[in-house]
């Protein structure tokens, strides 16, 4: 890394604030007026000016040209990629240590293609991002596009409970007593919502049979037309090809698939404030 | 170039001009745009129709299990290659953002490269280029038409043709028709308008310019109606085909009331004088980002019995569209994969956007998602058994706006909540699908090919290509790549060989039949 010492040193320092005030929510909206009462005038970043002028606007120039489509010009969110100044990877990166892994090897589950950029650009692209993300917090609240836990509040639990143990058949999968305990605690807005629509890291099951008979099973670690790929229960990745074998999958986040076109707007909301309730 | 290729390059130029039916290099005429031959691919949809249906047939069903690689060229860039390859003389050229390749279609060796990188711009891909005569026309992201000498990559001339500096940029393919370059806009982050430009394809002269929206800051009206992608020609009817793009602010409606025209449109326009002939709206009042920009593939044939000169669209908005292309009046309207947006259908035949789907502060469930029932990549007619073959995208997700998000550019958010892909056959004259062929999680990103001899080309999510059966989808040869196939697929003729071009990554793969005897 190119960044000097004391760049480092904030760096880590902004790392500590956001740390500190933890998953970019409402909840932590306080953070930045404390800021301006520190002595931050209203009419700039209202946080620390953490990187040099240069680097973000090269970083911004970058960002422009490589992930504004999908991200977002300001890094709030555009088409296809996520809000990067809510991001908690973001939250967490020092100088680019983890922004640089992402931008290098991509993210290939999700359709991010990797860059192969230097050490200083992705210095640049951090300070750009990180300096974003400080704006974003200085608006506060609503300030800007996305998705706040409080804008998920206007179902109704009762019918949501009703909801999970009857039309919407979760209850044949799910307890709120078993794997969903504490749900609420370990997830919380949007992301409990996009948890709770699909399941998106839930593993599937499949048992191969072999020719000579043998059955193997493990965790469905890739399946495409000509190749089914399992982890064992050893921990050993193991493929065959899909016309040397039989296989049995169980995927039972399906159940979420056949769901889409069934579920009412209400019937989302609604499940959503029951499992807000089980902390 | 080393002295010692440049010695092979050399006597390799001898042996193509001796060997027979091999003429010196003349570059595009307005014959070989209106009836490409076997051995040219020299537009982005190989024709003006935008069938991507090949008459080739020396590859066939029976024999396809035997195809092999004949060559693989590196970019050695990240950018995927999104272009679809013009073959010119023997020589294929193609594109990511910034770069060109000249490269020999039969051996896949390196004429030239061109390389001129820009900073202003979004660099989010490249479809391609156009040709005319020995010139290339190329659109730089910060939004300037380059033409160039095919023969070398030198510049000939350069001019812009948006403002970079407003938000717009530029990725498409141009369209080159009689003395016109038309060429489209990109953009979606500003309350701008999109257009189309007709441009000089000797001097690079604006010749006369057709404005999707209103000028930004009309009262009540839209902005946006972006030309991301490159359009159609009926040389008979002397009409250009155009799909419009989404209208901005692209999530939030309530500062364009109303339909917003040509926003998601397919507009029919004069292309001498840039004159709007009808329009066609695929999504009034859009919401949801679904521009209409998805190929307007030209048909000829019988619909319920009856001859007619059709346009199809699979648009990003779940229905697949048949149009009267004469006069713009809808033959068939229905959808091909989930949709949940719409009330129906109207008398016109347009969807009729439901106001309770539109994005919300506490999120409303969409089929399909942001990224559409297809996008970008081409679909394929086959004209042998009348489909109308697409990489679909079943797809949901939870479209979110609010008042704090605004009203300028994006306006709101969405995300993404389960997809796939799909290669669907869709019987043009009811809509129903014929056969299906499943692509994998996520979904699929290449385009489609069809050829008389009855075989599809494309690709699947995982980064295999695939060959299938044109009457019932299934699988006769494959290959996998190891990276995403972005692109779609062409097909061209040299020396009694045919070839199939695909991309993945940035590798361009030429597949042909192993040697006959």
């Amino acid at each position: 890394m190119n960044l000097s010492r004391s760049t480092l040193y904030r760096s880590a320092l902004l790392a500590g604030i956001f740390l500190a005030s933890g998953a970019v929510s409402a909840a932590q909206a306080a953070k930045p007026k404390a800021q301006a009462a520190a002595g931050v005038k209203q009419d700039v970043p209202a946080a620390p000016k953490l990187y040099p002028p240069d680097l973000v606007r090269k970083g911004g120039a970058l960002f422009r040209q490589d992930c504004s489509f999908c991200h977002g010009r300001d890094a709030g969110g555009g088409e296809t990629g996520p809000d990067l100044t809510r991001s908690e990877l973001v939250t967490h990166d020092v100088g680019g240590d983890k922004i640089g892994q992402v931008v290098r090897n991509g993210r290939p589950d999700k359709g991010m293609p990797r860059f192969d950029r230097s050490d200083e650009q992705i210095a640049s692209l951090a300070a750009f991002i990180h300096t974003q993300q400080n704006r974003a917090q200085a608006r506060g609240v609503g300030g800007r596009k996305g998705v706040d836990a409080a804008d998920l509040q206007t179902g109704n639990a009762e019918a949501g409970k009703k909801y999970f143990e009857g039309a919407g058949g979760c209850a044949s999968c799910h307890s709120p007593s078993g794997d969903l305990a504490g749900i609420a605690s370990r997830l919380k807005g949007l992301m409990l919502e996009e948890q709770m629509l699909y399941p998106e890291h839930a593993k599937s099951k499949v048992a191969v049979t072999l020719a000579s008979g043998q059955t193997i099973t493990g965790t469905l670690a890739y399946l495409d037309e000509f190749t089914v790929g399992l982890v064992d229960s050893a921990g050993w990745y193991r493929s065959w090809g899909t016309s040397d074998v039989k296989f049995k999958i169980d995927a039972p986040a399906n159940a979420h698939v056949e769901l889409f076109p069934k579920y009412t707007d209400d019937d989302i909301h609604n499940l959503m404030a029951y499992l807000q309730t089980l902390r | 170039m080393n002295s010692r290729n440049a010695f092979l390059f050399g006597i390799s130029v001898l042996l193509a001009l001796a060997s027979p039916g091999v003429l010196l290099a003349q570059g595009v005429d307005e014959q070989m745009l209106l009836h490409p031959p076997a051995d040219s691919w020299p537009s982005y949809h190989g024709d003006y129709s935008g069938r991507r249906h090949s008459t080739l047939t020396q590859i066939t069903p029976q024999n396809v299990k035997n195809l092999a690689l004949a060559w693989a060229f590196q970019t050695e860039q990240t950018a995927l290659i999104k272009s679809s390859p013009l073959l010119v003389d023997g020589i294929v050229y193609f594109t990511v953002p910034d770069n060109i390749w000249a490269v020999d279609a039969r051996s896949g060796h390196q004429l030239w490269h061109y390389n001129a990188p820009t900073t202003q711009g979004e660099h989010i891909g490249n479809r391609g280029l156009a040709m005319y005569k020995g010139y290339l026309f190329f659109l730089a992201p910060n939004a300037h038409l380059v033409s160039l000498n095919a023969k070398d990559g030198s510049v000939r001339w350069k001019v812009q043709v948006a403002d970079v500096t407003k938000g717009y940029w530029t990725s498409m393919a141009p369209l080159v028709v009689g003395k016109h370059v038309l060429i489209g806009v990109s953009g979606d982050f500003d309350n701008l308008s999109g257009y189309i430009r007709s441009i000089d394809r000797e001097t690079g002269a604006t010749q006369w310019q057709w404005d999707s929206t209103p000028p930004a800051g009309t009262p009540n009206q839209t902005t946006g109606g972006m030309t991301w992608m490159t359009g159609t020609y009926d040389p008979d009817l002397d009409l250009v085909y155009w799909g419009t793009g989404n209208p901005t602010p692209v999530l939030k409606g309530s500062t364009r009331p109303g339909d917003d025209p040509y926003t998601c449109s397919i507009v029919a326009l004069n292309p001498n004088t840039g004159k709007l002939a009808w329009a066609f709206q695929v999504s009034p009042h859009d919401t949801h980002d679904w521009d209409a920009v998805e190929t307007p593939v030209l048909v000829d044939a019988d619909f319920h019995g009856e001859p007619k000169k059709m346009l199809m669209q699979s648009s990003r908005n779940g229905y697949f569209f048949v149009l009267d292309r004469t006069n713009g009046k809808s033959l068939l309207t229905v959808p091909y994969g989930p949709v949940n947006w719409s009330l129906g259908v109207d008398r016109q035949g347009r969807p009729i956007p439901n106001p309770a789907k539109e994005p919300a502060p506490d999120g409303r469930l969409i089929a399909p998602d942001e990224g559409g029932l297809t996008n970008y990549r081409s679909p394929s007619f086959d004209t042998k058994n009348g489909l109308f073959i697409v990489d679909a995208h079943p797809s949901w997700s939870i479209y979110f706006a609010k008042p704090a998000d605004g009203v300028y550019g994006w306006s709101g958010a969405d995300y993404d909540v389960w997809g796939k892909g799909v290669i669907d056959a869709i019987d043009y004259q009811t809509g129903k699908i014929r056969w299906s062929h499943e692509l994998g999680p996520g979904g699929a990103g290449s385009g489609v090919l069809t050829t008389d001899s009855g075989l599809t080309f494309t690709g699947d999510a995982m980064g295999n290509f695939l060959a299938l059966d044109s009457s019932n989808g299934k699988t006769l040869w494959h290959a996998g790549s190891g990276s995403s196939i972005v692109s779609s697929p062409t097909t061209y003729e040299l020396d009694g060989r045919q070839y199939v071009l695909m991309s993945s990554g940035g590798v361009m793969f030429a597949w042909d039949l192993p040697e006959r005897e």
